[in-house]
């Protein structure tokens, strides 16, 4: 098996809005793969499928040999998903929330640990995981999030826009957390609509708009393939 | 299991804030503070009535009206030496309430077997219901100094008989029976004593289902608008687990709020009444009432228990489905409106219309609405019609049964995310989704 994971034909509908029109990608252990395309594209509708939360109309996602479909419990476990724009519990204190969210993924006090120091190591929020959540910046919640996704070292790590609103320096801060989990053996998904900076982070990328998806390939094959100078001049040529 | 806990521990941590408690703990101790303030009002305006009196007779039949409303509490000011003109603008002045001027010859004319008048003048100085009852206690002391100078008359033209005998040849007395027990009481001692006892319970059974459906709606609204819900729902936990820790937080809770209120209750009715009907009141009325068996055992308590219960897992639930179409918390609130009319119907009902014996479309209206069986409950039993609480209790379980299995499909299906209602045309196909 060299694929983590396989997307077959995936369609979602919203009503009368057709979100995915069947898509299809792999992604292969420990890559980062990202989803880039602009507002409305499909992203989320993807990843939200992938994640267990939406079901498809049509198509599969196979991970690690297990259908997303047929048999989401058993992905839940392996995987973390953040969600866009994602938020906490306010009232909780970020030792809280780390806690709670760990209780939820394992039973064993010894694992759980285990889970809490990888997620305090993340965060780096010093002197701060007991202050309430409500009391955080932007950024801060975004690192506490990112930690509990990553914290259980997942299979599978779907990240939707983890960057967008951020500043450089926590943006690149973010990233780089990215990266050094890919490499110490974590597959992930992001998604991303900043393609200037999707180029940074990812091994490759697939272009998608409008619920279809146009190109696959990493940052460098498609920049050759259309002489472009970056992945935007890419994606302007592509959806023409 | 283990993890239904840490949800549930969560849950509850949401809901037990300080916006949530502080307006609880208001309501409590304003409803302690209205009834303490209402019921000291009540008893000063009981004993603590002052009533101006001038005697222009001078006489010991005088002297009596005097000693009788002095007896009876009054803070009575007594002069012989003032006009009818003078002593009510002393009244006025110091606020007394009531002024009687005893007539020259009362005595006299008493004698003569004449019937005498005695000049009460009311001073107005505020349109209270205080002021009102002061009234009305001068009235009720004037027929005790009639009923004294009825007897002294006829005891002295028809000696030797009673004179309570000669003014009532007839008297009733009264017997009430409930399910083949008797009891030496009146009616109207019996529906005071369940009144007091029980109108504080649907106030209670109303505070709690609205403020548990307003919190469950809020919470699940709350999670949607900060996507705690999406990361919950990637999570190993199960579907169930999730929404069933949401639903016994917010039981949980309201029962605490129950609890609080109930105590608030208790403080405003002992203070409305003066602990009048309470246990160590009456004491005849109170065994009556038990030989009656109008008193409510364990099991009976057990019963509405159940029942309450049971009507807040109905408006939780409901409120959870409701909650699942809103988007964010202001719209949650917005969406709950048709539990509170479904709440307040039985609610108003209860306190206004005998179900039993209106219409057979109230009557269908009444027992179709979940919520009504509580409402009656504490009734039904203190009569022991133990049938209809039984039939209530089941009807409202196949409710709470048939409402949890739609919540968990929506939360096992992806609507849950995606519904939503705008009330326009093209979304509101959104919603047809079973
Ligand atoms: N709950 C929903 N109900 C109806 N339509 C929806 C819903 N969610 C998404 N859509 C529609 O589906 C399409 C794809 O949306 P999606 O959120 O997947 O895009 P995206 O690529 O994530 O965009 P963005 O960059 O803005 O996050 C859009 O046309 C959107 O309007
Ligand atoms: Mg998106």
């Amino acid at each position: 098996m060299d694929n983590a994971l396989v997307v077959q034909d995936l369609e979602k509908k919203y009503g009368k809005i057709k979100a995915l029109k069947g898509i299809n990608f792999e992604v292969k252990p420990n890559e980062i793969f990202a989803l880039i395309g602009p507002n409305g594209a499909g992203k989320t509708t993807a990843l939200r499928i992938i994640a267990t939360i939406l079901k498809p109309d049509a198509g599969d996602a196979i991970l690690y040999g297990t259908s997303i479909r047929k048999n989401p419990e058993q992905i839940r476990p392996v995987i973390s998903y953040l969600p866009e724009e994602a938020g906490t519990y306010k009232n909780m204190t970020g030792f809280g929330y780390i806690k709670f969210m760990a209780s939820l993924y394992t039973n064993d006090p010894k694992l759980r640990q285990k889970y809490l120091e990888t997620a305090f190591e993340i965060a780096g929020l010093e002197g701060r995981m007991n202050d309430k959540l409500a009391t955080y910046s932007k950024g801060m919640v975004r690192k506490i999030i990112l930690a509990r996704a990553v914290m259980t070292r997942p299979k599978l790590a779907i990240l939707d826009e983890p960057t967008s609103g951020l500043d450089v320096i926590n943006a690149l801060e973010i990233r780089n957390t990215i990266k050094k989990f890919a490499q110490s053996g974590m597959t992930v998904l992001v998604s991303s609509h900043n393609m200037l900076e999707i180029e940074y982070l990812c091994d490759r990328v697939a272009m998608i708009n409008k619920g279809e998806i146009h190109k696959i390939g990493t940052p460098s094959e498609l920049k050759s393939e259309f002489g472009s100078q970056n992945l935007e001049e890419v994606f302007s040529e592509v959806v023409k | 299991m283990i993890r239904f806990f840490t949800l549930l521990k969560k849950e509850v941590r949401e809901l037990l804030t300080p916006q949530m408690i502080l307006p609880m703990l208001i309501g409590v101790l304003a409803l302690a503070f209205i009834g303490n303030i209402v019921g000291s009002e009540g008893k000063k305006s009981q004993t603590g009535h002052s009533v101006s009196i001038l005697d222009l007779d001078k006489t010991d039949s005088s002297g009596l009206v005097n000693k009788i409303f002095t007896e009876s509490g009054f803070t009575v000011d007594y002069n012989t030496d003032l006009t009818a003109e003078q002593i009510i603008k002393k009244a006025t002045d110091e606020k007394t309430g009531t002024v009687l001027i005893i007539p020259e010859g009362f005595e006299d004319g008493m004698g003569k077997l004449e019937q005498q008048k005695i000049l009460k003048h009311s001073v107005i100085s505020n349109f209270s219901i205080f002021a009102t009852t002061g009234s009305a206690a001068v009235d009720l002391t004037i027929s005790a100094v009639n009923e004294y100078f009825s007897n002294l008359m006829m005891s002295r033209s028809i000696p030797g008989e009673d004179p309570a005998v000669l003014k009532n040849p007839v008297v009733t007395d009264k017997y009430v029976s409930l399910k083949e027990k008797t009891a030496h009481i009146s009616i109207d001692e019996v529906t005071g004593f369940i009144t007091t006892q029980t109108m504080f319970i649907p106030i209670v059974i109303f505070m709690i289902i609205v403020s548990a459906s307003q919190m469950i709606a809020v919470t699940i609204a709350s999670e949607k608008e900060n996507k705690t819900l999406e990361t919950l729902l990637s999570t190993p936990v199960s579907r169930i687990s999730i929404v069933t820790a949401k639903m016994t937080a917010a039981g949980l809770v309201s029962l605490l709020m129950a609890t609080a209120y109930m105590f608030g209750m208790n403080y405003y009715i002992n203070g409305l009444t003066g602990g009048a009907f309470s246990s160590s009141g009456d004491s005849s009325i109170s065994s009556a009432i038990t030989r009656l068996g109008l008193t409510l055992s364990i099991p009976d308590y057990a019963l509405i228990g159940i029942s309450l219960f049971l009507s807040i897992l109905i408006a939780l639930a409901i409120s959870l489905i409701l909650g699942a179409f809103a988007e964010d918390v202001k719209k949650a609130q917005g969406l709950i409106t048709p539990i509170l009319f479904l709440i307040m119907i039985p609610y108003l009902m209860s306190m206004f219309i005998d179900v039993g014996t209106s219409s057979t479309g109230i009557k269908l209206l009444m027992y179709a609405i979940p919520f009504s069986h509580t409402f009656s409950a504490s009734q039904n039993l203190f009569l022991q019609n133990y049938q209809p609480v039984i039939f209530g209790i089941i009807y409202q379980s196949v409710w709470v049964i048939a409402l949890v299995i739609i919540a968990a499909k929506i939360f096992k299906s992806d609507k849950i995310l995606t519904m939503k209602i705008n009330f326009s045309k093209k979304s509101l196909t959104k919603i047809r989704m079973f």
